[in-house]
């Protein structure tokens, strides 16, 4: 007998759900605060709200993106909000990102930046980049999906040293969710009213940008529908199964794919067993590409082959015969050009390095270190 | 003539084990000094550690059996408190390790008394759980828990529980299986991926992310434990095959085929109940008694169709559950639930015997005229009885 | 049994990564860097033992990675010395009993300092007490529980912020225990063979000494230090050079036991002022320049002892009164 009733699941979409990406340690302590004042403009507007750091990136590691997430309800949040929200579906409607050379890379949850996120999301940029260049990134590197929205593109440092208020200030102004005076009251209630002047100021200089981008235009849409689907046999739990199945969720390019591609428990042996690589090989389960927004350069002229630098790479990134970095691996600690006897390495920009552009943040980000936690 | 702890001693030395973690507790202690003296006397070979603590002593063979090791150990009362870590994570790690528990009350205060808590405090993470009712069954458990465990459809470990100082301390006549019999009968232990460099790069139980393979986890083990029935089933018959004596797998059953009560137990008070059953039959009270042998897995199946003809059924439980539904004990919520989707779906007493204060024929005669008495009036008027409890006459 | 020698020259450094590329780890993670060397080291007939910590979690995280080209399990946050013997135990019996092949197998445990200094202690003790060759224990210490979110453990050094001695309106000072000598702790184990304190810099006396430990005739320990970019608020780039300045400010002091025999393996001459790595951590921003000062002058006293050590090649227990109360 078939039940004729309709399905009462709550949507996502009906959520103010925002995703903010940074780097671990760097920018967990503007994050936080970042998400808990927003979360707190939900509340004082007589909205359910929550904020929280995404479980699995705690704890955060230095440079490892991590993610925060503030849900402002509608007005209530009749779901309970868990710790990893897979990026699929229109879930999120606006994306802040901490540092910009995530936009050259994937998020935490190794996925694209514009997963998951709705067709009309607002984007907030840290940067020195222009819109243009941002715009150019998110097509090349973000989206695989429409996007018609809005962008708003702001050097926070220029405006103060905790670079979340800045940030709210530009959110508030292109999103229609929390309005200036909701962030305002915020601050004066969570002891930051010294803040207000600087977010009214932020408030009436940014200018966001529409944006409207077509599916077809992204380098990622191309790239993933050239992609076939993962196949693979189930068969006896061996090494050879188990790198199928790793080549296949590592190769994923949307959260919901390495889901798929992982193994049904009736593939898996007992005992919590798993391959380690062989010897010459490295950990093609997790590359670590992600973690870097400085690259190390070294000039060949200047290096005396002494090996230091391949023996002092915490994530053995360079390769002891051939001297060369391994780009899959490398995380920009810059460990290699401090140990370089000749000063053969030097550290330049991840975005340089990758897109040919210049960001001015580096030399603010070394200094970042500042409270970790929230 | 052997304790129960020489008894399972014996069975050790039988089995070829490689590896024994040893520290003293009351009451299970015996077993490790009479493993130290064989192994000092030549009689088998192993390493034996004597460790800083339980947690360490159920570490160090959890260890050894991944290596591929075979691996006794053994705890009771706190003791198995304080390796409640390594306990808990050697089953989910699904090692074969074969522990003995001899079940002692939990401080405070201290007591050497008898009282099952201490093993039952692990039941839900897939230890395997039997319970002796005297040292030839607990030496007899020990081979077959090692055949059992080390079974590529298993994998899991298994507790051999021996009720303190009933069989622990009493020394009984014991007939031990031929070496060569068992040599036969436990195949050696091969894990499949052994934590060995000869095998290869095994990488075992990293951190995972349980949004990728959390339940799937946990699945694995939920099927060795299903698994489990049949091996043990194949198991005790071929035991009985070579050492001509024989038991049911799960359960044992005495007079339940016309019973409209029953008793039912685990371990060595088992005898006393079906003495006193026997007894009481001859006067026309139609009594029987189960003794249950598995703990885990628990044989709901066959309590429901031992039970089918019972209209009161007593369990007769050495272990506390304080603040459980009415306030009752751990097997008693075992035996009452799996019976809840039976047809017959019988009433239910609960004689917890509880504080190591161990009870003596009269008690369980006590609770037998208690059963009869609701099954006549056809309604239980008090479901929990402390019968050794000072004063508990009302 | 064969006698490796040490390893002269960085260039002969093996250069096959048995902790390989792919790990969580923060940039500039100074634990894997210990892993990677001490990997190095040991070579391939290796099982290796991971205590809960940094080096558990960072390392895995996810599914279907791994970066261990060696067996490796992991095991309980206090039971890496139990892991360890249970381990070489196994591999003891089964050769003698002939079920498996006689050869040469290291058992490795790399354990952090909450792991090993505190809740593992018991169980490192009772690995140093028996007879297992081929068996090493290496404390990675970053002076703190680092994985749960940088707590003072019994080897964080006086005067630290973690979050457990955070610096507030009327605590000053941060970590008020004086650091815990675990290295000398295990000295005094008889049966020890080898005992040894290194740090990453320079990465072949940490290598060489977890190969002489590997030879040794009995259990064997390193109390490796590890700078922490994320526990002591350094820029990760500054790992290596945290351990150099370590030890040329005489705050981490390298040595060796060896049957007995103690002997230095660097000494700081002249010693560089507490201060140079002091100010290098923002762990420690806090402490005014009487608390350096106070640092400075403990340094001073405890290094008398170190260099009667060498000279008498025995260990003497340094004693340095703790400047408490603390406030």
């Amino acid at each position: 007998m078939e039940l004729n009733v309709k399905s009462v699941i709550p949507e996502y979409d009906q959520l103010n759900w925002v995703i903010i990406h940074g780097r671990g340690v760097l920018n967990t302590g503007h994050a936080g605060t970042f998400a808990r004042t927003l979360a707190t403009s939900g509340v004082l507007s007589g909205r359910e709200s929550y904020y929280y750091m995404r479980y699995d990136d705690s704890p955060e590691r230095d440079n490892i993106p991590m993610i925060f997430y503030t849900v402002i309800g509608n007005p209530k949040i009749d779901v309970t909000l868990h710790e990893e929200v897979e990026p699929v579906g229109e879930v999120f409607s606006a994306i802040v990102v901490m540092e910009p050379t995530i936009l050259v890379s994937q998020t935490s949850q190794r996925a694209l930046l514009f997963d998951g996120a709705k067709k009309d999301a607002v984007l907030v940029v840290n940067t020195s980049l222009s819109p243009k260049e941002v715009i150019r990134l998110v097509k090349k590197r973000c989206l695989a999906q429409d996007w018609c929205g809005k962008l708003v593109a702001i050097r926070a440092r220029e405006y103060d040293t905790n670079i979340a208020f800045p940030l709210l200030a530009a959110l508030t102004k292109a999103w229609n969710s929390v309005s200036l005076d909701d962030l305002l009251d915020a601050l004066d209630s969570t002891g930051q009213g010294n803040k207000t002047g600087l977010v009214r100021r932020v408030y009436s200089e940014v200018e966001p940008v529409d944006v409207r981008i077509n599916a077809k235009e992204t380098a990622m849409a191309q790239t993933r529908k050239s992609i076939p689907s993962c196949k693979f046999k189930k068969g006896a739990w061996d090494l050879k199964t188990y790198r199928s199945y790793q080549k296949a969720t590592a190769e994923a390019l949307s959260y919901l794919e390495r889901i798929k591609a992982m193994p049904s428990w009736q593939a898996l042996s007992p005992g919590l067993i798993e391959f380690g690589p062989p010897s010459n090989e490295k950990n093609v389960g997790f590359t670590t590409s992600f973690a870097r927004y400085l690259r190390p350069t070294i000039d060949k002229n200047k290096c005396t082959d002494c090996k230091m630098c391949s023996h002092y790479c915490p994530d053995g990134a360079i390769d002891f015969n051939r001297i060369e970095v391994d780009w899959n691996y490398c995380k920009g600690c810059g460990i290699c050009a401090r140990v370089c006897p000749t000063k053969a390495i030097s550290m330049v920009s991840e975005l340089l390095a990758a897109e040919g552009l210049t960001e001015k943040e580096i030399a603010a980000i070394e200094e970042a270190l500042v409270e970790y936690g929230y | 003539m052997w304790t129960g702890t020489r008894a399972i001693a014996e069975a050790v030395k039988l089995a070829d084990v490689d590896v024994i973690a040893a520290y003293p507790i009351r009451p299970y202690t015996g077993v490790m000094n009479s493993l130290a003296k064989m192994l000092a006397d030549g009689e088998f070979a192993a390493e034996i550690i004597g460790a800083d603590s339980e947690h360490s002593q159920f570490e160090i063979v959890k260890h050894a059996s991944a290596v591929g090791a075979r691996t006794f150990v053994g705890s009771s009362g706190v003791g198995l408190a304080y390796a409640a870590e390594p306990i808990i994570v050697t089953s989910l790690g699904q090692l074969p390790v074969v522990a003995m528990a001899g079940c002692r009350a939990l401080d405070d205060p201290g007591n050497f008394g008898m009282e099952w808590n201490d093993v039952l405090a692990f039941r839900d993470h897939g230890w395997l759980m039997s319970w002796a009712r005297d040292p030839q069954e607990a030496l007899d458990m020990i081979l077959v828990a090692y055949r059992v465990s080390e079974d590529s459809r298993v994998l899991l470990p298994s507790f051999v529980a021996v009720d303190g100082a009933a069989i622990t301390h009493i020394s009984a006549p014991v007939e031990p299986p031929s070496k060569d019999g068992v040599a036969k009968f436990l195949p050696p232990y091969k894990p499949p991926y052994p934590l060995d460099p000869a095998y290869g790069p095994v990488t075992k139980a990293q951190h995972i992310a349980p949004s990728l393979i959390g339940p799937e986890l946990r699945k694995v083990v939920e099927n060795s434990m299903a698994k489990a029935s049949e091996v043990i089933r194949e198991a005790w018959k071929a035991y009985a095959g070579f050492v001509g004596r024989e038991y049911p797998p799960f359960i044992e059953s005495k007079y339940v085929e016309d019973a409209e009560v029953v008793l039912v137990t685990m371990g060595a008070y088992s005898k006393d109940a079906m003495h006193v059953a026997e007894k009481l039959r001859e006067q026309g009270i139609k009594v029987g008694v189960i003794r249950i042998r598995y703990f885990r897995p628990f044989p709901d199946k066959e309590l429901a169709e031992a039970l089918k003809k019972a209209k009161v059924v007593g369990v007769v439980d050495f272990s506390y559950s304080f603040g459980s539904a009415g306030s009752s004990s751990v097997l008693f919520n075992e035996v009452r639930s799996a019976l809840y989707e039976s047809g017959s779906r019988p009433l239910f007493m609960d004689f917890m015997f509880v504080g190591g204060r161990e009870p003596s024929v009269e008690h369980f005669e006590r609770a037998i005229m208690l059963l009869q008495e609701a099954a006549e009036r056809g309604a239980v008027e008090k479901h929990v009885w402390w019968l050794t409890l000072r004063g508990e006459d009302l | 049994m064969s006698e490796r020698p040490l390893i002269r020259s960085i260039r002969d450094v093996p250069s096959v990564d048995l902790y390989t590329s792919g790990h969580r780890t923060c940039a500039g993670c100074g634990a894997a860097l210990g892993y990677r060397l001490l990997l190095k080291a040991a070579g391939p007939s290796t099982v290796v033992l991971g205590p809960t910590g940094c080096m558990y979690v960072a390392n895995g995280h996810q599914f279907l990675s791994s970066p261990y080209s060696v067996p490796w399990y992991h095991t309980q946050l206090g039971a890496g010395g139990a892991a360890g013997v249970g381990t070489a135990a196994a591999f003891r019996v089964l050769m003698m009993k002939g079920k498996r092949r006689k050869e040469d197998v290291n058992v490795v445990v790399y354990g952090g300092d909450g792991g090993t200094g505190d809740i593992g202690l018991s169980g490192l003790s009772m690995a140093m007490g028996y007879d297992y060759k081929r068996f090493l224990y290496v404390l990675y210490d970053n002076e703190s529980y680092a994985n749960t979110g940088i707590q003072a453990s019994s080897t964080t050094p006086w005067g630290a912020s973690t979050t457990f001695t955070p610096v507030g309106k009327i605590k000053r000072i941060g970590n008020a225990r004086m650091k815990k000598n675990v290295a000398l702790i295990i000295a005094a184990h008889p049966g020890v063979r080898y005992v040894a304190t290194a740090t990453l810099h320079p990465l072949l006396d940490f290598i060489n000494k977890a190969k002489k430990a590997l030879e040794a005739d009995g259990p064997a320990f390193i109390h490796l230090l590890v700078p922490c970019p994320k526990g002591w608020f350094t820029d990760p780039k500054y790992t290596v050079d945290l351990s150099k300045s370590a030890l040329e400010t005489g705050l981490w002091v390298s040595w060796e036991y060896e049957n007995g025999e103690f002997s230095l393996s660097y000494r700081p001459e002249p010693r560089k002022h507490v201060k140079e790595y002091l100010r290098m951590q923002k762990r420690f921003e806090h402490l005014t320049d009487d608390k350096i000062e106070e640092i400075e002058r403990m340094t001073i006293k405890e290094w008398s002892y170190w260099k009667e050590m060498d000279k008498q090649k025995k260990i003497i227990l340094p004693w340095v009164a703790p400047p408490w109360p603390a406030s």
